[in-house]
């Protein structure tokens, strides 16, 4: 005779009880497997270069895996950079309001330190609830500054004694960087003068990097973008100097070997210069800078490339000039070290290592010159 | 009401199951019908139709990248592929009308439905293949391994000892000191600025290299010119250039892709190769 479960009553609750336990216990484990750390640190590294002021710019922000991370990292070092620029967008780490989630930060940051490589955060991409519906994650209102330097704020609070140097924004002189809102020197000063405080207060180590100013010769009013020089200028007049305590720089060198002598009318690598001369003028002197990204692409098309071998050639003199004519800059940080997967356009030629972590030429030569071998002598 | 499979509601208990296995049922065959691309017959191509309606066939490309695609003296794009688009719409009984677009805005232009199809030596790109539909390829540009006609070396396998010709930090190099690192330590690389100088250590009267790693277009070029080289060996990196258009344009994908399929078996795309890169001179026997 079938024996009947009756499934009803007391028992019914037991089941479905027993059922929901069973669920929560499911999805916790499947929580803890997807956040443990699978990859091991590995021991202390420490980068050897006879060039100190070599940097690169990582792009970790969009690579899942850990095991990546943690390689891109390794070759930043075995390159022979003591230097990466790295993004943490605030729209990934606080997706609601206050509630942060710092799984992929922490993992860039603890193996950047394992592999002995100073990191330049990078802060930036407003999160959905603190911008108007309708605007790009690049748009910030004033309202909202507060909102940014409270997480700029919990970043260096907790990577106190890890991450030393902040960047405050990409590129504020760009309307595509500034939200497609019209390039403002005088807002973007108001960004670092509420912001600047909160960072030093949570972590008064921590140097803060303004500026970042994207070059650009665009003419007075453009709806594009505000020439960099310019853009400068004006923030040092609307009061700007006493809220970030290096410049960040961006030195593209396009068609242009290194040694072309500065031009405001020119878009070149020692461009660097003109921005050094305005903090100068400015009576800002003391205080450094760092190119936060620059170089040139070797793109066999696009129209403001070069040839693989000159890029090569002047990536490495580029290198040379921070070290030894620039006293004032720390870090020269070439874009782009390894991007997570192809841009399959002429973003994939300024790469140093392909997506499948094969080393490109340039980035050979680069560790050749860090090691200090002699070049090979070419015909 | 709780739903429960005992005691009176039974009979409404079979009714649910019986409504939700036919949901289910009807869910399946939606889905069996999408995944095997259904919808298309039920979606009419309103980029085809309109090529047909208006005679037009608007093609982007970017003209700098002679000879696919160039200005000429009076500023009029011309090149093999301007010639691939007179004689698709030549085969479609329309006219091409050439639309000159940056080469990065070229995909974005096929999204947004400005222009009918992009004919600009693009790569092939599988990650966007939910975006634009890719025809089958009509040029290979990706790296060959090239020797001088006659040479003993007949594959990558023979570099062992051999002096191995390269345009510095090209994908050439990179494919070389990879071959150098995982199985020819004593092959020597030898690196010059330009393709052309590459090209050049491996024709002068004493060469300075057994053989070069370059890409299909500058091979092809320098054969059109009549050196005496030929490649061997499969292709060591993949480059296919394609031919793209819009996603929801089925037919226009197909009739390109038959197209496509005719030119290489009447000769077209090689008299294209022939017209744009010089004929191929072959040795009297």
């Amino acid at each position: 005779m079938k024996r009947r479960i009756r499934f009803g009553g007391r028992s019914r609750l037991v089941w479905l009880g027993s059922a929901a336990l069973l669920v929560l216990l499911v999805v916790l484990v499947s929580l803890w497997w997807q956040r443990r750390g699978d990859v091991a640190l590995g021991p202390q590294r420490a980068v050897t270069t006879i060039n100190p002021k070599v940097g690169v710019h990582t792009r970790l922000t969009d690579e899942v895996e850990e095991w990546k991370i943690k390689r891109s990292l390794e070759m930043v070092r075995e390159m022979g950079s003591p230097w990466a620029v790295e993004y943490f967008p605030w729209a990934y780490v606080e997706e609601r309001p206050g509630r942060y989630n710092w799984a992929h930060s922490d993992m860039v940051v603890e193996h950047a330190a394992r592999q002995g490589i100073t990191l330049i955060a990078r802060l930036g991409y407003v999160p959905d609830w603190a911008r108007p519906k309708e605007t790009t994650p690049l748009y910030l209102d004033e309202e909202r500054f507060a909102d940014f330097g409270r997480f700029a704020a919990a970043f260096v609070r907790r990577y106190a004694g890890k991450v030393r140097y902040v960047i405050i924004w990409n590129e504020p002189n760009l309307a595509l960087e500034w939200g497609y809102a019209a390039a403002d020197p005088v807002k973007y000063t108001q960004m670092l003068r509420t912001v600047y405080p909160m960072v030093k207060q949570a972590n008064p180590e921590v140097q803060v990097l303004g500026g970042a100013l994207a070059p650009t010769n665009a003419p007075e009013g453009s709806e594009w973008g505000m020439n960099d020089l310019l853009f400068l200028q004006r923030m040092y007049d609307a009061g700007a100097a006493p809220y970030f305590d290096l410049l960040a720089i961006h030195a593209y060198g396009w068609h242009s070997d290194p040694d072309e002598p500065p031009d405001p009318q020119a878009i070149n690598f020692r461009r660097a210069e003109l921005l050094r001369a305005i903090m100068v003028a400015n009576g800002d002197s003391s205080k450094r800078a760092m190119i936060t990204e620059g170089g040139w692409n070797d793109h066999p098309r696009w129209t403001r490339a070069v040839r693989p071998a000159q890029r090569i050639a002047w990536t490495i003199r580029a290198y040379e000039i921070a070290r030894d004519e620039w006293e004032w800059l720390d870090a020269l940080c070439i874009w782009a070290f390894r991007y997570p997967w192809d841009a399959k356009s002429y973003q994939d030629y300024y790469t140093f290592v392909r997506t499948d972590f094969e080393p490109k030429p340039i980035y050979e030569e680069v560790q050749r010159y860090t090691r200090g071998e002699s070049t090979v002598e070419r015909p | 009401m709780i739903f429960s499979p005992v005691g009176g509601t039974r009979s409404k208990a079979r009714k649910w199951y019986l409504l939700l296995g036919v949901a289910l049922t009807a869910a399946l065959a939606a889905f069996l019908f999408w995944a095997a691309g259904g919808e298309t017959l039920l979606r009419r191509d309103r980029t085809w139709a309109q090529m047909i309606a208006t005679k037009d066939f608007r093609v982007g490309l970017d003209p700098s990248f002679p000879p696919f695609e160039h200005l000429n003296g009076a500023g009029v794009p011309e090149g093999y592929d301007v010639e691939l688009a007179q004689a698709l719409a030549k085969r479609w009984g329309i006219e091409p009308k050439i639309i000159t677009i940056g080469f990065d805005s070229l995909l974005d232009a096929v999204r947004a439905a400005r222009v009918d199809a992009v004919i600009s030596a693009m790569p092939y790109d599988e990650r966007l293949t939910r975006d634009v539909v890719f025809s089958p390829p009509y040029f290979e540009s990706g790296i060959r391994l090239v020797v001088p006609r006659g040479s003993p070396i007949a594959g990558t396998e023979q570099l062992a000892g051999a002096r191995l010709a390269v345009e510095w930090g090209s994908a050439g190099d990179m494919i070389a000191r990879t071959l150098q690192r995982n199985e020819f330590a004593d092959m020597e690389i030898v690196q010059y600025d330009t393709p052309q100088a590459a090209l050049d250590a491996l024709l002068s009267e004493s060469p300075s290299a057994d053989a070069l790693l370059i890409d299909q277009v500058s091979l092809r070029l320098a054969q059109g010119s009549g050196a005496p080289l030929v490649a061997v060996g499969p292709v060591l990196e993949t480059n296919p250039y394609v031919i793209v258009s819009p996603r929801a344009a089925h037919q226009l994908a197909q009739e390109i892709a038959d197209a496509l399929a005719a030119f290489a078996q009447d000769g077209t795309l090689d008299r294209l190769e022939d017209r744009w890169f010089g004929e191929i001179v072959e040795p009297s026997p």
